[in-house]
């Protein structure tokens, strides 16, 4: 029996819903839509709305978690009263914009304004099509896909400003360069932390390099590395301290400060999956991804769907610290943003991987990952 | 480039237009514009009575209502010769006080949201509340009090006040640590903030600029020990000074501010629990306590035998040195009323210390002004 994917769960939608038409069709057109091409084309549509609605929810839902782990922080409850525990209080948000007027200055750009949210939010969804969330999440025939997430990632800066450009107003422009400029000098660091782990599990695949966590997780001997990715990842997703590029004090809403309703939301969701996307990467490149070490008792790790479980478990932990960070720090200002990046983060993520090189040579990984490998 | 930074900005906590010339991210010039909410207070202040201008006083800074009442009653008692009792005075310092210790905590919630800090914005309007549930408690409102008279205060305080509000000081105290880990503590504030909107002492003396932002530049200029007012003479307390004359300097001046606040409270507090008495003067001229004027022959009368003079008053308001001039003519109304606002000239100092910084450091140095565009423009 071939190991369950989300794919082929999608295959199997797919041909079921289409073996039923077929019977209520006569028997040439039945042939013809459940021919392996239409099933293929069909599972397709099926597991790419199965993830779109997957990383919806989870958006919303840490939205949720965002608000009120930072309520709690500040000594309120947060969301309270729409659903249980404040749960619908974000459909009620986004039904609110929903609703809205959505208003274009009559100076902004009229194909900027609208395309740059759209692109914005399409690359932020692209990049849940690669990132495996548990084992059987794809079939491990991309053997770059580390590469091809980090490559959609690096999108958004020039959407940001295209858009910012596109609204014609003083304060988008200089929050769309700030954009820019400080999501091209993360690019840098993050690129390099990620070679150290690349150097350490010798994949780009990232199921790959799960499985090479297995014994131990990465975060023990790239704890720079981390430390270099996590700051790097903070500017990338423009959260507090690195969120100058909507500042809110000086710059009102900084590069969507023009955009109200549907495309507010779509830029504020596609945060949030950029987010999420993030804490993902933290989890898969650090911290394990699905996986336990093996002296965790396999009753903990062995129920159906173990993986996808603690696989959210840990993301949402790491957004925990993203949302602490937020709680906790104030907004630093370009100059030193950028000095920090190009300065401090590049050499940091240099000697991490001279790290990861030297543990690869001395063959010390069981020692200095937390869990000894016991018997494979 | 020219950016309108206002009137309807997040920096501005109020209605002001800040127009600033920038190259790049560095400030180059800048051009106040103030006025957007001026309600001609000065003007309305002369068809009223001296107690219902204490209404407007408590619009005209809403954030420190309490140190705008003391500063017209003051020079209103002058104007109308009347000498409040004790009792009196030290609630009024109390008040006072309270209010400078809120008005802070305002500031303090304001100036850290405008660097970022959402966690301790919530923690300073949280713990602002309790202050005002003490003035609810024994004003009847937490912004727009109405609780000096002319000749006193309307009412004492409440039994079981003075425990309470002992309770509230000993729980800011303990907060105030807390508010210096999360901001003093954090490297990141450090470097927003030190050596950020310099303004040094003989500028700032030039520009008549007063206050924290004065005493930050290292003048121990305070009024309530240069210039004694009230019971202040009465009253033990330091007047802190930092030399950085930057943001930093500022903050560090007013958190030491609101302990001695703490402290001046106490004592007035033991003060309270030990004198008992009357809180309003007797032998008041029966309009003063008139909620409508008095017409015909009464005030006529009322004119006729009523002493004329002028009135002169400063306080140490929260955001620094307020003043205020009354003219009684002899009728129920002030002839002539005009204040004196820090908060305007402090602003107008922006020329001085906002060019040659960044776009981004203009809310926390205009966050460590202290803007309240209420008293600022009347």
């Amino acid at each position: 029996m071939a190991p369950m994917t989300l794919f082929s769960v999608a295959d199997a939608i797919a041909a079921a819903l289409l073996g039923l038409l077929g019977r209520l069709l006569p028997a040439g057109a039945a042939h013809a839509v459940t021919a392996p091409d239409v099933v293929l084309g069909l599972a397709t549509v099926v597991f790419a709305a199965i993830l779109l609605a997957a990383s919806m929810l989870n958006t919303i839902l840490l939205i949720w978690y965002e608000r009120k782990l930072l309520g709690r922080f500040m000594d309120r409850r947060g969301a309270m009263h729409v659903g249980f525990a404040g749960l619908l209080q974000n459909f009620a948000d986004g039904l609110k914009l929903f609703r809205k007027d959505t208003v274009r200055p009559r100076e902004a750009d009229s194909l900027g304004f609208w395309a740059s949210p759209t692109a914005y939010m399409i690359t932020s969804l692209l990049i849940f099509g690669v990132l495996p969330i548990s084992t059987g999440w794809n079939d491990g025939s991309l053997p770059l896909t580390l590469l091809l997430a980090l490559v959609i990632f690096s999108f958004a800066p020039l959407f940001i400003f295209l858009g910012a450009w596109a609204s014609n107003n003083k304060y988008s422009l200089i929050g769309g360069m700030r954009s820019a400029a400080q999501m091209i000098a993360y690019e840098v660091p993050i690129l390099l932390a990620v070679v150290a782990v690349v150097v350490l599990s010798g994949s780009f695949d990232l199921t790959t390099i799960v499985n090479e966590q297995r014994n131990y997780w990465f975060w023990a001997p790239l704890f720079l590395a981390l430390i270099v990715f996590v700051a790097g990842m903070l500017a990338e997703m423009e959260r507090i301290p690195f969120d100058l590029p909507e500042a809110e004090a000086e710059l009102v809403e900084g590069w969507n400060t023009e955009y109200g309703g549907m495309l507010f939301a779509f830029f504020m969701l596609a945060d949030y999956l950029r987010a999420l996307v993030g804490s993902i990467l933290v989890v898969l490149l650090f911290l394990g991804g699905w996986t336990w070490p093996s002296y965790v008792p396999s009753a903990l790790t062995s129920f159906p769907l173990a993986g996808i479980v603690w696989f959210m478990v840990k993301t949402y932990l790491v957004f925990g610290l993203f949302v602490w960070v937020r709680a906790a720090l104030p907004r630093v200002r370009t100059d030193q943003l950028l000095r920090l990046g190009w300065m401090r983060m590049v050499p940091l993520a240099l000697l991490s991987i001279v790290l990861a090189a030297v543990v690869v040579a001395a063959r010390c990984l069981p020692v200095l990952g937390c869990i000894p490998s016991i018997g494979g | 480039m020219w950016i309108n930074m206002g009137p309807q900005h997040p920096m501005t906590h109020g209605l002001w237009n800040l127009r600033v010339r920038v190259e790049g991210e560095v400030i180059r010039d800048v051009e106040p514009e103030m006025g957007f909410l001026h309600r001609g207070i000065e003007k309305i202040s002369e068809n009223r009575h001296y107690n219902e201008v204490i209404t407007l006083m408590d619009r005209c800074c809403y954030v420190a209502g309490m140190s705008w009442e003391q500063l017209f009653i003051q020079a209103s008692e002058q104007a109308l010769k009347v000498t409040p009792p004790a009792r009196a005075e030290y609630l009024r310092v109390l008040s006072a006080e309270l209010q400078r210790i809120a008005s802070h905590l305002m500031w303090y919630a304001a100036f850290v949201q405008d660097l970022g800090l959402m966690t301790p914005f919530l923690y300073g309007m949280r713990d602002r509340d309790l202050v005002l549930d003490l003035f609810q408690s024994y004003t009847g409102a937490r912004m727009t009090y109405e609780y000096m008279r002319v000749g006193g205060v309307r009412n004492d305080a409440p039994h079981g006040f003075t425990d309470q509000c002992r309770k509230v000081l000993d729980w800011l105290l303990a907060r105030f640590v807390e508010y210096d880990q999360l901001c003093l503590g954090s490297t990141i504030f450090r470097k927003r903030c030190d050596d950020l909107g310099v303004l040094k002492a003989p500028e700032a003396v030039a520009y008549g600029v007063t206050g924290p932002m004065l005493r930050s530049a290292g003048v121990r200029r305070d009024l309530r020990k240069d210039r004694p007012y009230s019971v202040y003479d009465q009253v033990e307390f330091d007047v802190p000074v930092t030399d950085t004359a930057d943001v930093t300097g500022r903050y560090l001046v007013r958190m030491e501010e609101m302990r001695q606040s703490v402290r001046i409270c106490r004592q007035c507090l033991d003060w309270l629990d030990r004198n008992p008495g009357p809180v309003l003067a007797d032998h008041l001229p029966r309009w003063l306590g008139a909620p409508y004027a008095p017409v015909g022959r009464e005030a006529y009368l009322l004119k006729r035998n009523y002493p004329t003079g002028l009135g002169f008053s400063m306080v140490e308001e929260p955001h620094g040195e307020a003043g205020a001039y009354v003219v009684n003519d002899g009728g129920e109304h002030p002839y002539r009323v005009k204040f004196r606002s820090p908060v305007l000239i402090n602003i107008w100092a922006a020329k001085r210390y906002l060019p040659g910084y960044r776009i981004a450091d203009i809310p926390p140095i205009m966050g460590s002004v202290d803007v309240c565009v209420g008293e600022c423009d009347r």
